[in-house]
């Protein structure tokens, strides 16, 4: 396959200037993106290494491990808990449909820890042999620049490799940060909160993000009593205020304890366990106190300085719309730039930036309508705006569908337990602007919707479609009374 | 990447901003009630005000029928006790008369006192759907899919002393107790709606009056809405044999059970039965269950179920049900017999409620299957009498009697016909696993497009990966090589339902692969594979040449290079004999 190199929208390189780099692509960082990129540039023709840090669950500057966050620390092992989390509300519900189940019901913490390692190691593997039948190169160990087309790969033994490649992506994401509280090191991130020896059956979480939200809920649901602070209102700022209501109230009647405007001021450890104080003066005495509270891109050991790439202020690579840095032949995908943080939008980064530089075609990733979903329990998932999105955008007027309902399994596990659905819609051309759910299976119900969405349907052709029934999903098909009407022009009434 | 912005605009039958309006002053939005409930059962002052308002207004003028023909003689003048009367109170009546009303129309509806088994003499307001279909049977599969819950949960580190064991009749007294307050709340949505509601068994005695055990009402509009019912064939025997109506309110769970048919009924409660640890044996005539669905979807679901301990006995017709002496049923059938059965379940199909009602007296045209005939906005052969729903066996799904009924209420009393539409209605089925689909099946798409692409994933999915149990799940897209655009979507696996309901909106509005694949993923999840299928699994063409050249796209692209070119050829293969 003829091989094409896009600079400067110039196809000009030679056999010959080829010929001088040992590669023509080096991918530091073999996470989400980082793969795609590799194997999809590989496939496209080109010659490609790649190298990441040894595997293992927490990570640190040099630990990391084939598959990155979404596999190791990520999406993967917090669905596998989450799963396991479930079926503890699954296992009450139950009674109430005659079967007779033990009063106690033991959840064996370490056997479900040991077998999401188990799969964590299959999919690293699996992932390797991805890249070596895409002929990908990989190396493990350390990498760092040490020019504009030379990259340094430090081993575990100590060796360096160096290598000259055409292009560079730099693919390193992110890693949990902890804030700077005074007895920080007593607390944990997400890593350590993904491979506890011990079931913490006292947990505090700080933070009001999707991570803190997430392990409230696994925890809780495997029995734990589970505090949750965060310094808003209401948690997962960003969301559609109204979902973010019904989260929270999902949550405390699941039983998580909610302690909405509050921080930690110090974390001390005791005889008991870890203790925290938070800034009402209250102390709350846990087995593990994990910090949810942000994440940083992964760009201080990379040497980026010497070669003069930018960074923005939150320590992220800053990259223009193809995912090219100042340097013309370094580029970035995934967390490390900070742009949306996702595991398909930096599959979606990966994709293009092979296609641009490897395959001819400049292509931008498109941003508009990314869904995403919070694997609370039960799960929010949404795409588009929220409604204090819309309004702020809108010139004309924003209709407002919801539907707040008692899911039919409910009705007779006795679960008080509502789901909701909402549609913003743009009232004069009837497009759907944002659509959100939370309740079960929100984040399986959400992904045909947002196809739905991305592609302009408008509300009518949501009408037009037949339900399935008896589903939840068919609630978004069958919205017919409007819920309410705003003015574009005025800001929504809120104080979260 | 290309994707088309704009959606192409499409012919709405049903949604209308005059609905929209209007539909602000309803109460309750109420498509799927016993999903929606409770909400605020109304106190509909407003609404009755602008009833009577609205009422005399229209009604002097005379609602306006969908086409131009006469009013069957009838006098515009004569006074009718109502505008229109319903005989049946299921889906596609309920939802027509309380739109019938809410456009200003007098209506009453008539139904059966409440039976959770259907007959003659017993119905109930709700219909089969809330009382002996969809609702129960969903809350049944719910049931008993706890059992492969607790297989699934001893993978995710859960353990209990004792094995958890389902007891039947707290399950059906909880069950029967949650349909009592769905046919409760029915009525309510009735009465709030200002329909008059009468038990009793309605009859056409001519094109303006309704018979009520006795009593008559004169209408205007008559609306046949009495649903099907579970039909049982003639062979020896076949009284000791239960329908699907008995099969959801038996007194004893069965231990060994015979299912009879290869339908959806009969995969639900083959699922539903073995999920409750009976022994399940499922005889169907053919070779594959669920005819009319993909074929590779008909595969896959009998394999899936096969793993789960429900047995097949495929083209094998029963002849005849024995009572042996020990109480338990022998079933025989064309290859022989088998004994033990504690039940055997025909779910042999669904025959319409037209017997009895006064249709052939008056002229109304019925099908072969006995099913009303209608025309384009559900109109009978008599001009004054329509029918929804069921009984008119078009598509015989609860949504879609909704639908009729929506369209009906709006044809006759909102001055404007409408037509339903049946393009790209999706549908599931609650086996376990269960399926959702959307369009044609490959099968179907061949025929209509010749030149189409076929996106398959067969995965095992993250749940299973943990649980250890051999579950996978089953995806396909089937595209229109020319257009593009995503004919048939389907799935087998677990949530299929609700995952389709989404896509079901795409491929109603006739989206491409490329609007699917320009769509980001929700990860981790099954969903996502939708929009993920980056290769076709297959390209079928019509014309030999085009075969061949994608032979060689194969050969040169694809590592597996020998298994997709003889799947490649087995398509070719069948499509000659298509094509000749």
């Amino acid at each position: 396959m003829a091989r094409k190199m896009l600079i400067d929208g110039e196809i000009t390189q030679t056999n010959e200037e080829e010929a001088h780099y040992d590669f023509d692509l080096f991918v530091i960082g073999a996470g989400s993106g980082g793969v795609r990129a590799s194997r999809f540039s590989a496939n496209y023709g080109a010659k490609v290494g790649i190298c990441e840090l040894p595997f293992h669950p927490i990570s640190s500057e040099v630990i990391g491990g084939v598959g990155g966050t979404c596999v190791i620390r990520g999406c993967v092992p917090k669905k596998i808990l989450v799963y396991g989390a479930s079926l503890g509300g699954e296992i009450e519900d139950a009674r109430s449909y005659g079967w007779e189940v033990n009063e106690k019901v033991d959840f064996n913490w370490q056997k479900l820890l040991h077998k999401k390692t188990d799969e964590i190691l299959r999919l690293n593997g699996i992932y390797k042999r991805l890249l070596t039948n895409a002929g990908v190169k990989l190396f493990e160990g350390e990498g760092k620049l040490v020019g504009p087309n030379e990259v340094e790969v430090t081993q575990l033994d100590g060796t360096k490799l160096s290598y000259s490649a055409k292009h560079i992506l730099i693919a390193t994401g992110s890693r949990a940060q902890r804030p700077a509280i005074p007895g920080q090191e007593f607390a944990i991130t997400s890593d350590e909160a993904l491979s506890l020896e011990e079931f913490p059956k006292h947990a505090v979480v700080l933070g009001g993000g999707y991570i803190a939200v997430e392990f409230a809920s696994i925890w809780r649901g495997m029995g734990a009593t589970v505090e949750l602070l965060f310094r808003k209102e209401l948690p997962l700022r960003g969301f559609d205020d109204e979902m973010r209501a019904v989260v929270a109230r999902n949550m405390e009647g699941r039983g998580v304890n909610l302690h909405p405007r509050t921080t930690i001021t110090e974390v001390i450890k005791t005889e008991d366990g870890v203790k925290v104080t938070t800034d009402h003066g209250e102390e709350i005495t846990a087995d593990v106190v994990l910090f949810a509270t942000g994440r940083a891109p992964n760009t201080k050991r990379l040497n980026l300085e010497a070669v003069g790439v930018e960074l923005d202020k939150t320590g992220a690579v800053k990259v223009d719309e193809y995912s090219r840095t100042n340097i013309p032949n370094i580029w970035a995908v995934g967390d490390v730039t900070n742009r949306i943080n996702l595991t398909p939008v930096a599959l979606m980064e990966g994709t293009y930036f092979a296609k641009t530089v490897f395959g001819g075609q400049p292509s931008k990733p498109d941003y508009r309508d990314v869904p995403c979903a919070v694997f609370a329990i039960p799960p929010l998932s949404v795409v588009g705006l929220s409604e204090e999105q819309a309004i702020e955008q809108a010139n004309g007027d924003i209709s407002v569908f919801t539907s707040t309902f008692n899911p039919l399994k409910n009705t007779i596990s006795g679960r008080q337990e509502k789901s909701v659905m909402k549609l913003v819609v743009d009232a004069e051309t009837d497009k759907v602007l944002g659509a959100s759910m939370c309740g079960p299976d929100a984040p399986e119900i959400m992904q045909g919707i947002a196809v739905a969405l991305k592609c302009g349907a408008t509300k009518a052709q949501l009408d037009s479609t037949v339900g399935i029934h008896p589903s939840a999903a068919e609630e978004f098909v069958t919205m017919r009374t409007e819920t309410r009407r705003v003015s574009g022009s005025g800001k929504p009434k809120t104080n979260l | 990447m290309v994707s088309s912005l704009a959606a192409p605009k499409l012919t709405t039958t049903f949604s209308s901003s005059t609905t929209l309006l209007f539909s602000k002053n309803l109460p309750l939005s109420l498509s799927n009630p016993f999903l929606s409930l409770p909400l605020n059962l109304t106190s509909s002052v407003t609404h009755l005000h602008c009833r009577s308002l609205s009422f005399c207004h229209r009604h002097r003028r005379g609602f306006v029928a969908a086409s131009a023909e006469p009013d069957n003689g009838a006098d515009s003048a004569r006074k009718y006790d109502f505008d229109l009367f319903t005989i049946g109170a299921g889906s596609g009546g309920v939802r027509a008369a309380r739109f019938a009303a809410n456009f200003g129309a007098s209506v009453a509806v008539c139904e059966l006192p409440f039976s959770t088994i259907s007959s003659e003499t017993g119905g109930g307001v709700g219909g089969t759907c809330v009382l002996r279909g969809c609702v129960p049977k969903k809350l049944l599969v719910y049931a008993s899919k706890y059992s492969h819950e607790f297989d699934e949960s001893h993978g995710f580190g859960w353990k209990y002393d004792s094995e958890p064991k389902n007891d039947w009749s707290t399950l059906i007294a909880n069950k029967n107790a949650e349909l009592q307050r769905l046919t409760g709340i029915y009525k309510n949505i009735l009465k709030n709606a200002g329909v008059s509601l009468i038990e009793g068994r309605g009859k056409i005695v001519d094109p303006h009056t309704v018979d009520v055990d006795g009593k008559l009402y004169s209408a205007r509009n008559i609306l046949i809405s009495v649903g099907g019912r579970p039909f049982i064939p003639d062979i020896p025997g076949s009284e000791y044999a239960i329908d699907s109506d008995a099969a959801l309110d038996l007194p004893s769970k069965p231990e060994k059970i015979a299912i009879i048919g290869g339908g959806y009924i009969a995969l639900e409660f083959a699922g539903i039965f073995s999920g409750l640890t009976s022994e399940v044996h499922v005889f169907i005539r053919q070779k594959k269950v669920l005819r009319g669905f993909d074929e590779e979807i008909r595969d896959f679901v009998a394999e899936q179920m096969s793993v789960r301990g429900i047995e097949f006995h495929t083209e094998e017709s029963p002849q005849a049900i024995i009572k042996v002496a020990d109480g338990s049923l022998s079933l025989k059938t064309n290859r022989g017999t088998v004994d033990g059965f504690s039940h055997i379940m025909f779910a042999t199909g669904r025959r319409p409620n037209t017997k009895n009602l006064g249709l052939e007296a008056m002229g109304v045209k019925l099908n072969k299957n006995g099913a009303i005939e209608v025309d384009e906005y559900s109109r009978t052969s008599v001009p004054s009498i329509w029918a929804v729903g069921d009984v008119t066996d078009r598509v015989n799904l609860t949504p879609v009697a909704l639908m009729e009924g929506g369209a009906l209420a709006k044809t006759i009393f909102h001055n404007e016909p409408t037509k339903p539409d049946y393009r790209a209605i999706p549908s599931a089925v609650f086996s376990q696993p269960p399926i959702g689909q959307v369009g044609l099946s490959e099968e179907q798409a061949v025929e209509q497009y010749g030149d189409v692409d076929i996106f398959t994933a067969n995965f095992r999915p993250l749940k299973a990966t943990l649980s250890g149990l051999p579950d996978r799940v089953f995806m396909k897209l089937v595209v229109c090589a020319k257009t593009n655009k995503v004919v048939g979507l389907h799935m087998c696996g677990e949530d299929s339902p609700e995952i389709v309901q989404g896509f079901a909106v795409a491929v109603k509005a006739g989206l491409t692969k490329a609007d699917f694949d320009a769509t980001v993923g929700i990860h981790p999840t099954a969903a996502e594979e939708f929009v993920t299928m980056r290769t076709p699994t297959r390209k079928i063409r019509s014309s030999p040449e085009v075969c061949q050249a994608h032979n060689l796209f194969f050969l040169s692209s694809c590592n597996n290079v020998y298994s997709l070119r003889s799947q490649l050829s087995n398509v070719v293969g069948s499509l000659t004999s298509f094509l000749n």
